[in-house]
């Protein structure tokens, strides 16, 4: 296990380096100048000069590439061309919003789907599973701003028994922060959950139609009882990749609910500054990103090393 | 059998909850428990990032921020009067050259008194503004200097209505040198409330300044909250969670009308907030197609299907009706009415079709896809060789509102009804947002150094004239603004400085 640990924490470090470069070749590379990317077409050529020293572009790519990295190890990824604030303190704000909406939408949506993708599996030749099934494929063909939308007018306008929108501090009103994130968790909770419904009735149904689990069930175990003994960690696996990439997909993929429910989430903040050309803000912000990503991905392959022992000894 | 059963009483179900949410009663409107807090919430459908009103001149930002936080010199009102601002009086030179203003003994939200240094500061800063509006106001202007203590005097090397006029907008706000550092978060200034905080994407929170050298506000905390999809907005107001949607967008006429909230809450119109929608023809095509084209807008169709409910008016006038200079559609004022037979025939005569042209059109902002979806079809109709490029804000600012020379044939805007905005002296800076005609740009600057109100007035006219024959801005119908409003929130008032909606004169 130490080894396969080292070999994919070598790998993290070699794939976040490299996606470093990308990342600063490709806004340098693509968009050209990015002073005169900042300022647009008519900026005068002295004041693209201006905004190239104050922000070190003039400097030799190495140079800016290095010093760029250093900052970001120090946690401090630029300033905002528009506002001048601290990169690192819209993030963190950003990050207060967004990263309980995606925690809590993905632990809702696994506590929908795992038992009702599991006893929809089990239950695959009754009415029953074939609804849930039903119900799941509706779930994923909604679109998740409707459900959001229905959600609003149902529970914020006709009920009156949640915000239908907006954000409240965490700080200036605990329980008013909470109250602002339960609709669009339960929009994402539920849209999520159906999807991965089917991944879980499909790893379940997998399972439950190999040998070793007829063996099981040989003995005299009940379905669920060889799925708990023999089957529940190879269904894991194929769980744990999706989750894994939900949970990737979700940090920077929101933008939708953001909008919906009037979240300053980071979705938000990365297509207003896309649009606004703040290309140090996305640079940063997207480096951010894929490391979060990378992470996600690092502990889902530990995690596979711990759920099946066949590859952590694979070379 | 049996899965089907099952699956017909799922159906059923769905069916069941649909109907349960539409027949759910909504919460009667109770009146907005913000009122006995001296607090009221509206909704802004945009966040302009930045609130440096020097550097951007985004209606998201003129709307909060000018006549609330910052004030200009003076106010320009409805009547045509004139109210003191930062400036408690002012002296007019009779030959128009020399203004005289005297700064009121006033302090700024944060405390610091208004000084004659401040005022000349945000008077050259102001001049040397990328917002073209801004710095328009001051071409005229040779020198600002301080007389003494309390007294700036501004000179003018010829007479300027735009000057004057540019003091009681976003080109004559006032700010303090030493706050400046801070403007894009927090600007500073005199008016009736000082900015809180501002998250962007999320809301502006104001409260009364202490410091305001006028009668307080009735409401003492303003939140603005920013909710950039329509249908949250109005949910919001619907549930009570805010007062008014101050500015409510085309898109959204339709639910407004379907869910009755015109009639359970108050609307107001009024022509400040709104804006004249306009084609914009490449100013290099042949005039005679620039001429065919503009027989293409059918003024009346774009307002059925647009404008109409909203009190828009087909016009061929680029103004709104509070400006002097407007005119309703009419056959004096309508060059090239539409006319699509002639239009086809121009195309034919002419050998328009061989012309390949593209339409850039606005993929994310409703009003402007929405006049698109009829213009484009029907140009291609009378012949005309018409793409259509759909393109997201982001590169719409880039490539038109920035491109030079126009990189685009034809699209549609929406935006100030300033006709200073086309100006331009040299064929170089020719672009979609500039009209290099050599008589059109004098004729403005014919106005802007008329010394009477009347002289200027008729000036602007012979100016709207001559925009309205070289069909190069083709008005077709002019919006007004619409606000929808809590039934117990009073006051509202027109907007003075350009588009700012006034918070202090709405009370509970």
């Amino acid at each position: 296990m130490p080894v396969y640990i080292a070999r994919k924490l070598a790998f993290f470090l070699l794939a976040v380096f490299a996606a470093s470069v990308l990342i600063f070749l490709l806004i340098r590379g693509a968009g050209g100048n990015v002073a005169a990317v900042i300022l647009g077409k008519d900026a005068t050529a002295e004041a693209i000069n201006a905004l190239s020293r104050q922000y070190g572009l003039d400097r030799p790519l190495p140079v800016q590439y290095f010093d760029w990295i250093g900052n970001l190890f120090r946690g401090d990824l630029g300033r905002s061309f528009r506002t001048n604030e601290p990169v690192t303190d819209l993030v963190v704000s950003r990050l207060s919003i967004s990263i309980p909406l995606c925690l809590s939408g993905l632990v809702l949506g696994l506590l929908i789907a795992i038992p009702a993708g599991t006893y929809s599996a089990l239950n695959s030749d009754k009415p029953v599973g074939a609804l849930i099934a039903l119900l799941s494929q509706v779930g994923i063909a909604v679109p998740v701003f409707w459900a959001g939308i229905l959600l609003s007018l149902l529970f914020g306008v006709r009920l009156g028994w949640l915000p239908t929108g907006g954000w409240t501090n965490w700080d200036s009103n605990f329980w008013g922060a909470v109250r602002s994130l339960v609709l669009p968790v339960i929009s994402l909770g539920l849209i999520l959950g159906a999807s991965l419904t089917r991944y879980v009735r499909s790893a379940v149904l997998d399972v439950m139609n190999q040998d070793y689990v007829r063996t099981a069930r040989a003995t005299g175990m009940t379905r669920m009882q060889a799925l708990l003994r023999v089957g529940l960690r190879n269904a894991a696996l194929p769980i744990a990749t999706v989750v894994g990439l939900q949970i990737a997909e979700l940090i920077g993929g929101t933008v939708i609910i953001e909008t919906v429910f009037s979240l300053p989430g980071l979705s938000r903040m990365i297509l207003a500054n896309v649009a606004a050309r703040e290309v140090i803000v996305v640079q940063s912000t997207v480096m951010l990103i894929i490391v979060f990503v990378m992470l996600v991905n690092l502990i889902v392959d530990l995690l596979y090393g711990v759920l099946d022992p066949r590859v952590r000894l694979t070379r | 059998m049996t899965i089907f059963r099952t699956m017909r009483h799922g159906l059923s179900l769905l069916v069941a909850g649909s109907a349960l949410l539409a027949a759910v009663p909504g919460i009667a409107l109770a009146a907005s428990p913000r009122a006995d807090e001296g607090k009221m919430i509206l909704v802004a459908r945009q966040d302009p990032g930045t609130l440096d009103y020097t550097k951007s001149n985004l209606t998201a930002l003129r709307l909060w921020i000018p006549a609330n936080v910052v004030e200009p010199l003076v106010y320009f009102n409805k009547d045509g009067s004139v109210s003191p601002g930062v400036a408690e009086a002012w002296e007019i030179s009779e030959d128009r050259l020399v203004y005289t203003f005297t700064i009121r003994e006033a302090k700024f939200s944060d405390g610091a008194p208004v000084t004659v240094e401040d005022v000349i500061y945000s008077l050259n800063t102001m001049k040397a503004s990328p917002v073209s509006q801004n710095a328009a106001a001051y071409q005229a202007v040779t020198s600002i200097e301080k007389v003494d203590d309390r007294t700036v005097r501004v000179t003018l090397d010829r007479p300027s209505q735009n000057f004057w006029r540019g003091m009681g907008g976003t080109a004559g706000l006032i700010q303090p040198e030493a706050a400046a550092g801070g403007i894009a978060t927090n600007p500073i200034g005199t008016g009736p409330y000082k900015l809180v905080n501002y998250t962007s994407n999320s809301s502006f929170e104001f409260t009364a300044n202490e410091n305001y050298w006028g009668e307080a506000p009735a409401i003492k905390d303003v939140t603005v909250r920013i909710v950039t999809d329509g249908t949250a907005g109005l949910n919001a107001l619907e549930a009570g969670e805010v007062d008014a949607l101050p500015v409510i967008t085309i898109d959204l006429w339709e639910q407004l009308m379907a869910r009755g909230l015109d009639k359970s809450f108050s609307m107001v119109t009024y022509p400040q907030i709104g804006e004249p929608t306009y084609a914009v023809f490449n100013q290099k095509l042949d005039p005679e197609l620039r001429q065919a084209l503009a027989m293409t807008l059918d003024r009346q169709a774009y307002n059925d299907a647009f404008g109409a409910s909203w009190g828009a008016e087909n016009t061929c006038t680029f103004a709104l009706p509070n400006q002097a200079w407007y005119a309703p559609e009419n056959p004096e004022t309508c060059p090239y009415p539409y006319d699509i037979e002639k239009a086809m025939a121009l195309v034919a005569e002419k050998g328009y079709a061989s012309t390949p042209l593209v339409y850039a059109s606005l993929s994310d902002v409703p009003d402007l896809s929405l006049p698109a979806d009829i213009m484009v079809p029907t140009m291609q109709a009378a012949g005309f060789n018409m793409t259509r490029n759909a393109i997201d804000l982001a590169r719409y600012s880039q490539l038109i509102f920035q491109g030079r020379p126009p990189q685009f044939d034809v699209t549609v805007m929406s935006g100030d009804a300033d006709p200073t905005q086309w100006a331009c002296a040299e064929a170089s800076a020719a672009g979609w947002s500039t009209y290099c005609s050599a008589e059109y740009t004098q004729a403005l600057a014919d106005a802007d150094k008329a010394l009477s109100d009347e002289d200027y007035l008729a000036l602007m006219e012979k100016s709207a004239d001559i925009l309205r024959k070289d069909a190069v801005i083709v008005p077709i119908i002019a919006k007004k603004g619409v606000g929808l409003f809590d039934p117990d929130l009073k006051g509202f008032v027109e907007p003075r400085v350009s588009v700012a909606i006034e918070l202090a004169p709405l009370h509970w």
